[in-house]
């Protein structure tokens, strides 16, 4: 049995060293909002088409990747969901300030598990006894999180909703949350809230500051040239069709 | 499917427990063996980082790694990235596993009837010959249990990886990284998946393991 | 061989303070448990290091409390055999007799543990573990192991403690044939007074962390220091009387209203004042029972004579113990008896002792032992 255990992981150490990252070209590597989750994804291999270069994704919440940048990640390019964690880059001297550029506005909506038997179209809904739990992004590094609270606290409900909230690290976590059916309902981003099991309702953008996305190009970085060309890329005609599918609206539209 | 995360998971594990052996092993034997003044802090400090949540665990790692950080201004100086590599993987690892492997180890040592090493030494040994012909082979159950609980503690480690490595595809996200990642992105399919090679890696090496231990003692 | 030791240790609650010196021969060190004895041989090896004092053997200082000098264990090259033997399990029996033999070349090594193995009988269990042995193949494995290096000297702490009665005895005498035979010189620690007398030389006597005699073993039987030290080597009939006349010859006593004399200590000029209290004892195998088929006891050849009935007896198998209560008034000397006897089981058969229990005892005067006080 030894013998053919040890084949047995020898092969699969094998498959493991051919799954192995090789850098062929150069390697981008944008840290970006939780938000641009299924935008980018798809806007990454139009860009390694159109560059050649190649893409590497880091996803989180804008707050814990500007703190990484700040530690010195080797992040290219910064895509943030809101303007001043870039902002406080910039006056951290972390970002090439030339590059700062606005590339999206974002919503925010929300979000129930298509199963559910709680409706919940309005904020005012949250206060419903059923919805015992309630999902958004930490608003202390999530904007689309402190654009929620904003909502919240607006509508009138905060008080009362808030000992039903549940935190995620990001908007993806939050909307995690609610595809599992943990929490009644969740707030989350447009852009990532078409997901199989969700249903949502729009909520007014007159509730909370504006969710202006800027992104900018790592002071760092080795390839300044190809962060911006990024930054620009997402601002192009191919990447502003994805962006505007995922719900974004772009610059110029507000 | 993307097998990286596998690999880089095995080779931060690897080397963090041989790392975990080589600085343990002496720690372990002065905490079982010796008495010094200061010896019960040392003992908490040990455990300190199995107390410690690990993201706080791990920031603090991090700003004392990072290129302003006081270790990280030396290596940069020397020309060495630790923090968002593969090494600070490795490091986190160490930092998560060390206290069960020197926990375990230090009980194995206390166990060991300190009149077998007097012996020894009447006979004419230095020390060190003590300890590699007597006290470990005596300990080495207890040496070997440890080796193995800080193995899976460094290939599950989550919380100070991400914060001293980040979780970035194809340079320092590890299987655990990349699972929750592709839970984070929906991606349940793939997340199984790698989960299962995981697992299955694992209990394989566990089971080798084991039995090569069987043969020998 | 020559040993030379002086050791002071304090620890919690017990203070070692001692001083003997030993030539080439086997020395016990004998007393009651916690009286220091394991702690000087510890002391000895280098295991623990003393407060103040000094350790010289042949020649070589190991420990100089003064001068700072304090040789590590390992090289002080002395042999060590622990109670309960300390045999590393995880090594065979050829293993562990061989442990000590490092710094010899590889040949050399085989050809001196295979000597050492076979003088010892133990050849044949060259492969087994110390938990398959017995306790008497374990000793003599730990002996092994101890001598194959061949020390100057070895030390053995409780040898035969760990084993049962009969097997002791065996062992005992296995153990002194094997120290003549190599011929090295041994300090021993043992609480058992026979086994003190029956494998050393010289016996140290310890009490509560201090020497209080060291003597050749028989001089130890016959002349103990002290009322203390026959309490402890376990001599009956320690008894009590009061000095009538002393001189150099002969001191007169009397005891439980009988007018005894005693030969005075050869060795020491011991002139106590009348009226003095004054410490003897009597070995219980010279008290004589006077056999009533001969005629009245002789003076000249009978003497300090008296009369009692036994009270009391024991059976040993080879000899018998009686109790015996003098036909004088007062208490009893020792409880309910004054003197105890030993007889032959042959004589207590002959006499018809079991039943016959009034009669007349006769001590000579060199059997009686008087006991400086101290």
């Amino acid at each position: 049995m030894t013998r053919r255990g040890l084949i047995v992981l020898a092969l699969v150490l094998a498959v493991a060293r051919a799954g192995e990252a090789q850098p062929a070209a150069t390697t981008l590597v944008v840290y970006a909002a939780a938000d641009l989750d299924t935008a980018f994804r798809e806007i990454k291999p139009l860009f390694e088409k159109a560059t050649g270069a190649r893409v590497t994704l880091v996803m989180g919440s804008t707050g814990n990747l500007a703190k990484q940048i700040e530690h010195g990640a080797p992040a290219d390019v910064f895509f943030a969901a809101n303007e001043s964690f870039v902002d406080d880059l910039r006056a951290a001297g972390a970002i090439i300030p030339q590059t700062r550029a606005l590339y999206a506005q974002g919503r925010i909506v929300l979000a129930v598990p298509k199963k559910s038997a709680v409706a919940a179209r309005e904020l005012t809904d949250l206060l419903k006894p059923e919805v015992r739990r309630v999902a958004i992004a930490n608003p202390a590094h999530a904007p689309y999180g402190r654009a929620a609270q904003e909502a919240l606290e607006r509508a009138g409900v905060w008080d009362k909703v808030k000992p039903k909230l549940v935190y995620g690290e990001s908007i993806r976590h939050a909307l995690q949350f609610v595809e599992t059916g943990a929490v009644e309902a969740g707030i989350v981003a447009l852009s990532i809230a078409d997901a199989p099991g969700i249903a949502y309702a729009p909520i007014d953008p007159a509730l909370h500051a504006p969710l202006n996305q800027v992104a900018a190009v790592v002071k760092r970085s080795p390839h300044p040239d190809l962060g911006a060309a990024f930054i620009q890329f997402v601002n192009g005609a191919e990447g502003r069709l994805v962006m505007k599918r995922y719900g974004f609206l772009l610059p110029g539209e507000f | 499917m993307d097998f990286f995360p596998l690999w880089l998971s095995l080779k931060v594990s690897v080397t963090a427990t041989i790392l975990t052996v080589a600085t343990g092993l002496p720690l372990a034997w002065v905490l079982a063996l010796k008495r010094f003044p200061g010896r019960d802090l040392a003992e908490a400090v040990v455990v300190l980082p199995l107390v410690l949540p690990p993201t706080v665990l791990g920031y603090y790692l991090l700003v004392l790694i990072s290129r302003q950080g006081a270790i990280g201004r030396v290596l940069d100086a020397a020309g060495i990235e630790l923090a968002f590599t593969w090494r600070a993987a490795v490091l986190a690892a160490w930092v998560g596993s060390s206290a069960l492997f020197i926990k375990a180890a230090q009980a194995g040592f206390e166990a060991v009837d300190r009149r077998l090493e007097q012996a020894a030494l009447t006979l004419g040994r230095s020390q060190w010959s003590v300890f590699w012909s007597i006290t470990l082979p005596l300990a080495s159950r207890a040496v070997m249990a440890g080796t193995v609980l800080a193995f899976c503690r460094a290939l599950g480690d989550f919380g100070i990886t991400l914060m001293v490595a980040g979780s970035i595809p194809g340079l320092t996200q590890t299987t655990p990284l990349a699972i929750y990642d592709l839970v984070q992105s929906n991606r349940m399919a793939e997340a199984n998946t790698l989960s299962l090679i995981a697992v299955a890696t694992v209990a394989l090496l566990l089971m080798g393991i084991g039995r090569l231990a069987r043969l020998r003692f | 061989m020559a040993l030379s030791l002086e050791v002071r240790k304090a620890l919690p609650g017990f203070t070692l303070d001692v001083a003997w010196e030993a030539g080439d021969e086997v020395v016990t060190l004998f007393g009651p448990s916690g009286a220091g004895k394991t702690l000087t041989l510890q002391c000895l090896a280098g295991l623990v290091r003393p407060d103040s004092g000094r350790i010289v053997v042949n020649g070589t200082v190991f420990f100089d409390g003064a001068l700072g000098v304090d040789v590590p264990t390992q090289r002080r090259r002395l042999g060590y055999v622990f109670q309960g033997y300390a045999l590393f399990p995880h090594l065979n029996v050829r293993d562990n007799v061989a442990y000590g033999l490092r710094h010899l070349t590889t040949s050399t090594r085989r050809e001196r543990t295979r000597e050492v193995l076979e003088r010892l009988g133990l050849a044949d269990l060259a492969s087994r573990r110390p938990r398959e042995l017995s306790g008497g193949q374990q000793q003599r494995v730990a002996l092994g192991r101890a001598l194959a290096p061949d020390p100057a000297l070895i030390l053995l702490d409780e040898p035969l403690s760990a084993l049962d009665l009969p097997l002791r005895q065996a062992l005992r005498d296995d153990l002194r044939a094997v120290l003549a035979e190599w011929r090295t010189a041994a300090v021993l620690v043992t609480h058992d007074f026979t086994e003190a007398y029956r494998l050393g030389d010289r016996i140290v006597v310890y009490e509560a962390g201090r020497v209080i005699q060291t003597a050749p073993r028989a001089e130890l039987l016959w002349q103990p220091a002290s009322e203390r030290v026959a309490g402890i080597v376990g001599i009956r009939n320690v008894l009590h009387g009061t000095v009538l006349k002393a001189t150099p010859d002969r001191i007169q006593f009397s005891w439980r209203g009988q007018l005894l004399e005693a030969v005075n200590s050869p060795t020491r000029s011991y002139l106590p004042a009348p009226e003095r209290p004054l410490a003897f004892f009597i070995r219980p195998e010279y008290v004589r029972l006077i056999r009533k088929d001969r005629g009245s006891p002789d003076p000249g050849h009978h003497m300090n004579l008296m009369q009692g009935r036994v009270v009391g007896e024991a059976d040993f198998g080879t000899t018998w113990t009686l109790y015996v209560r003098l036909d004088a008034p007062g208490a009893p000397a020792q409880g309910e008896y004054d003197l105890e006897i030993e007889v032959p089981r042959l004589v207590y058969e002959i006499l018809d002792l079991a039943r016959d229990r009034q009669w007349q005892l006769s001590i000579h005067r060199g059997s009686i032992h008087v006991l400086p006080s101290s």
